[in-house]
């Protein structure tokens, strides 16, 4: 009953957010209704620009719009199969349960103020203002920052679909254990407090990390070493699963494992190539790389464990794909086809070692977050500033490698602010949580299983 | 512990590739390096040569389409043929088959990029393979290719093209599966795709004899159901039956996994086919829309002649339907009017299924039916292609038989013979060779613990 009222309280002030900020919607929907022909004036009397005013292509929309659903196949069913497979079958449900719920509760949540926060009106070059609130303001026009050529809301969606998948990625960290109720806060206070400041400060107009010119094509920084450095925040609060070490804990069902690294392979299409936020040179060469990247990391993950432990796995294979996906997601626009392949073949030597050497560590990230988002994005974050290249994106800068040795400075910057940010802001989240609401569920819970305890369902029957 | 000497010779020769990897990896780092640099001076000094192709311009719709089609053809291959093959094998081997198909994906990912497409698209040497130019991606970049697609990057078909290279050697693991030893998969498919299908693609797509004959064929019924369907057999043969082939119980292990792949499938040959017209247009829509006619077709046909046949309609059955329905149309698709698609369809379905009915009595073991759906659909699309294609739908083909030009029928039954004498060919002797590399079968013990175990070490579920 003391659970319940708890739980009541902590849900009650998040739906009287959402009433108000619907209220604020219903407020818009009057405003939007009026402004159309002031607009036309506008348009037509303010002929003192020289630029032209910005036009819908119907082909960069479209690729957008694609892209868009492609990334959302990455959280549901992607990664929630990706997670789900690799889970005891006494967890599937629960493991599944948490990124389609981080696809509804973000959705809302980015559309209600994340992406006001995140890419409205720079303020001080540290968080985007109000002024989008509910998505006021944010229509069909395309807004020439982001997206010349396609409708202000595809960018949007687009983005949206990036703030769903990760806080789905770092659930890897806290799998099996974590209270759904205490997940829920927990994930809406993360968005809020960690992924829309990190999203401002590396893509937002006037964000300061873009301002000193950190290259960042896809996320590495904001998506992956992000949820990496939080992954590892959790797996130290949250402390090992029972039996950890001891027991049997062998992934349940592989195939649905590879089911969804083919399906974040087959999204991450759309979330690099679609990051061009156009159709054309850009977006193809990302498509290229970041097809080259994930072929070779699985290809040296797989043959370093071969010689390593004398056979070569498929979780070995579907782990070295997702490790060479993440470490080419920052690069994938400003590097060509060769440097990709090297790319991918460090990601997948340097995840393997960093997912071998956990075990010494002593902390328990159930589905490897830290060692394949973390390790990955970080390379990934660095080999942009060794690799990139003007001649593949003439709005990036050189590497190392192209006679500009600050870059990689500036790459090595974005990662610590990362990392000190997300580990820094997640602990105390999770701090915070734990204090309201606990964290994790009971012992007999944790044994029955999350399945069970949480959702009184069964996967199989 | 008994001595195995398989074991012993599998470490033995395990060595060999990685050595062989390592080696690669050394080069392929030094000549990114290099690469990176001398590709940044090049393309410095290119914009004043590159301005004469004025009528290349890229299209954002088109590359639109062309990229969401490399995605979708990367879901037919994995997930897709990685469920459908995994689906129909017993537990005890479904994910060293799933393997199959995922590292089939990423090797040749890196040798299309390195060699592959120069020898396949590049610049045409006596008809034969194309040359060296374009190795390692030199000179394939953001601007269009005048015959390889006008409105699109160059690095757009280059990645189109990648996808099919990827999916052909897959198709073939199904007429191995539950037996051959996971190195010479790999080795087998990675010299599969660079001694036959890179030259079978230049024949057909890059220029090569059998383009300036005039052969038709769209999105790959030659270039890859032909050739897979041959090469499967061949191996069918070589490797020889699976333990208790006949005697013991082999039923698919997991029939809603191999459905699920073959909605991938189906799913993922709009863009196969769709996307094989190089555009978003005209020729697209009819291919799409032929595409689905088909397959749907082929369901049904193989549906009712199973029913009428066996006394019960499977759902083995239509999921096998669809796919010959899918495979047959391929080469057809961009030639034909709707109608044609429907003939194709039912054909596919009532010949496919008559073929994997007759396997039986030849005795070889095309375990997952390789030859009976793309082998013999892959002829029938080439030859209906034949009598069908009309210029009417595509003015870039030509008209078949049935539109007054018998001399195409000809030429689509000479690639069908090319095609499949090469295609075995070829497969006899990469199969002899990794055999005197690395040995072609697991052992006889190995095969009974079922190749999850033995070649990875896993178990699929706990």
């Amino acid at each position: 009953m003391v659970r319940r009222l708890r739980f009541v309280t902590m849900i009650l002030p998040i739906l009287t957010s959402f009433a108000m900020t619907l209220g604020a919607a219903g407020v818009w929907a009057q405003e939007t209704a009026a402004p159309p022909v002031p607009a036309a004036q506008e348009i037509i009397t303010a002929p003192a620009p020289p630029q032209a005013p910005p036009k819908i292509d119907t082909g960069d929309t479209a690729w957008l719009l694609i892209s868009t659903a492609l990334v959302l196949a990455m959280t549901a069913p992607g990664l929630a199969l990706f997670y789900g497979g690799m889970v005891r079958s006494k967890n599937a449900l629960g493991t599944i349960m948490q990124s389609f719920i981080i696809l509804c509760l973000i959705s809302l949540q980015w559309v209600l103020w994340g992406y006001s926060l995140a890419f409205g009106p720079d303020k001080g070059h540290l968080i985007g203002g109000l002024e989008w609130l509910g998505l006021n303001g944010v229509g069909l026009e395309p807004n020439a920052d982001y997206g010349a050529t396609v409708p202000h809301q595809a960018f949007m969606i687009f983005q949206m679909m990036f703030a769903v998948i990760t806080p789905a990625l770092i659930t890897g960290a806290f799998a099996e254990r974590m209270k759904f109720s205490s997940f829920l806060v927990f994930t809406l206070l993360w968005a809020t407090l960690i992924y829309d400041p990190l999203a401002h400060w590396v893509w937002a107009v006037g964000g300061w990390v873009r301002n000193f010119g950190a290259l960042d094509f896809a996320g590495g920084t904001v998506v992956h070493i992000s949820s990496g450095a939080s992954a590892l925040a959790c797996a130290i609060v949250l402390r090992p699963r029972l039996g950890y070490g001891k027991e049997h804990m062998a992934p349940h069902n592989l195939p649905m494992t590879v089911l969804g690294a083919s399906l974040l392979w087959f999204g991450w299409f759309g979330f690099n190539a679609g990051s061009a936020v156009a159709s054309g040179a850009l977006a193809t060469s990302a498509f290229v790389v970041t097809n080259t990247a994930t072929a070779s990391a699985a290809l040296s993950w797989m043959v370093l464990e071969w010689m390593y432990r004398g056979k070569p796995t498929v979780l070995g294979a579907a782990s070295g794909a997702v490790a060479g996906l993440v470490a080419i997601t920052p690069a994938s626009g400003f590097v060509g086809p060769m440097p990709s392949i090297v790319i991918g073949l460090g990601a997948g030597v340097f995840c393997y070692l960093a997912v071998l050497w956990k075990s010494k560590c002593g902390y328990d990230d159930a589905l490897d977050v830290v060692g394949i988002h973390g390790i990955g994005g970080i390379w990934g974050a660095l080999a942009t500033g060794l690799f990139a290249s003007k001649v593949i994106n003439p709005a990036g800068a050189d590497g190392l490698f192209l006679g500009n040795p600050a870059q990689l400075g500036i790459q090595a910057l974005a990662v610590l602010v990362s990392v000190v940010f997300a580990f820094v802001g997640t602990f105390v989240i999770l701090k915070l949580v734990d204090g309201v609401m606990g964290l994790r569920v009971r012992e007999d819970e944790e044994r029955m299983g999350l399945d069970l305890s949480q959702h009184e369902e069964r996967a199989y029957s | 512990m008994v001595s195995d000497p398989g074991r012993d010779n599998a470490r033995k020769s395990a060595n060999q590739p990685w050595l062989a990897i390592i080696g690669l990896v050394a080069l392929v780092s030094a000549y990114a390096c290099i690469g990176s640099v001398t590709m940044a001076q090049e393309t410095s000094a290119m914009p004043a040569p590159a301005v004469p192709s004025v009528s290349l311009k890229v299209d954002s719709g088109d590359t639109a389409w062309v990229l969401t089609s490399s995605a979708l053809v990367l879901a037919m291959l994995m997930p897709g043929l990685a469920l459908f093959y995994g689906g129909l094998v017993r537990t005890k081997n479904v994910l060293a088959t799933i393997m199959q198909s995922v590292m089939i994906l990423s090797v040749v990912s890196v040798l299309w990029i390195l060699a592959g497409y120069s020898l396949a698209f590049g610049p045409d040497k006596g008809g034969l393979i194309g040359g060296l130019e374009w190795v390692g991606l030199s000179g394939v970049g953001s601007e269009p290719h005048p015959v390889y697609g006008p409105t699109i990057p160059h690095q757009a078909f280059m990645l189109f093209q990648l996808m099919f290279a990827a999916i052909a050697p897959a198709l073939i693991t199904g007429a191995f599966a539950e037996r051959k030893r996971f190195i010479s998969v790999v080795l087998f498919a990675a010299i599969w795709s660079l001694v036959v299908y890179v030259p079978l693609a230049h024949w057909i797509w890059g220029g090569g004899w059998l383009a300036k004959l005039g052969a038709l064929d769209f999105a790959g019924g030659a270039v890859i159901h032909i050739s897979s369907g041959a090469s499967a057999l061949v191996c069918a043969i070589v490797l020889g039956q699976r333990r208790g082939y006949g005697i013991d119980y082999m039923a698919p292990h997991n029939l809603p996994m191999t459905l699920l792949g073959t909605g991938f499938l189906w799913f993922g040959w709009f863009g196969f086919n769709g996307g094989s017209a190089l555009g978003a247009n005209g020729i697209a829509v009819s291919a799409i829309l032929a595409t689905h006619a088909a397959a749907a077709t082929g369901a049904i046909a193989w549906c009712g002649v199973e029913w009428a046949h066996r006394g019960k309609p499977t759902v083995l059955g239509v999921a096998s339907g669809a796919v010959s329905g899918l495979a047959t149309v391929t080469p057809a698709a961009g030639y034909i009017s709707p109608l044609f698609a429907i003939a194709i369809g039912v054909v596919a379905g009532m010949a496919c299924y008559a073929a994997i009915v007759w396997k039986g009595r030849f005795g070889y073991d095309d375990s997952l039916d390789v030859v009976g759906i793309h082998g013999v659909g892959g002829v029938i699309g080439i030859l209906a292609t034949g009598l069908f294609a009309s210029k009417v739908v595509n003015p870039g083909g030509a008209d078949g038989l049935l539109f007054g030009n018998p001399g195409l029928f000809g030429v689509q039954v000479l690639v069908v013979a090319v095609t499949t004498i090469f295609s075995m060919i070829g497969t006899f002797i990469i199969l002899k060779l990794v055999d005197s590399m690395t040995g072609l079968r697991v052992s006889s013990e190995e095969e009974a613990t079922g190749l999850d175990l033995s070649q990875h070490n896993e178990r699929a579920y706990s």
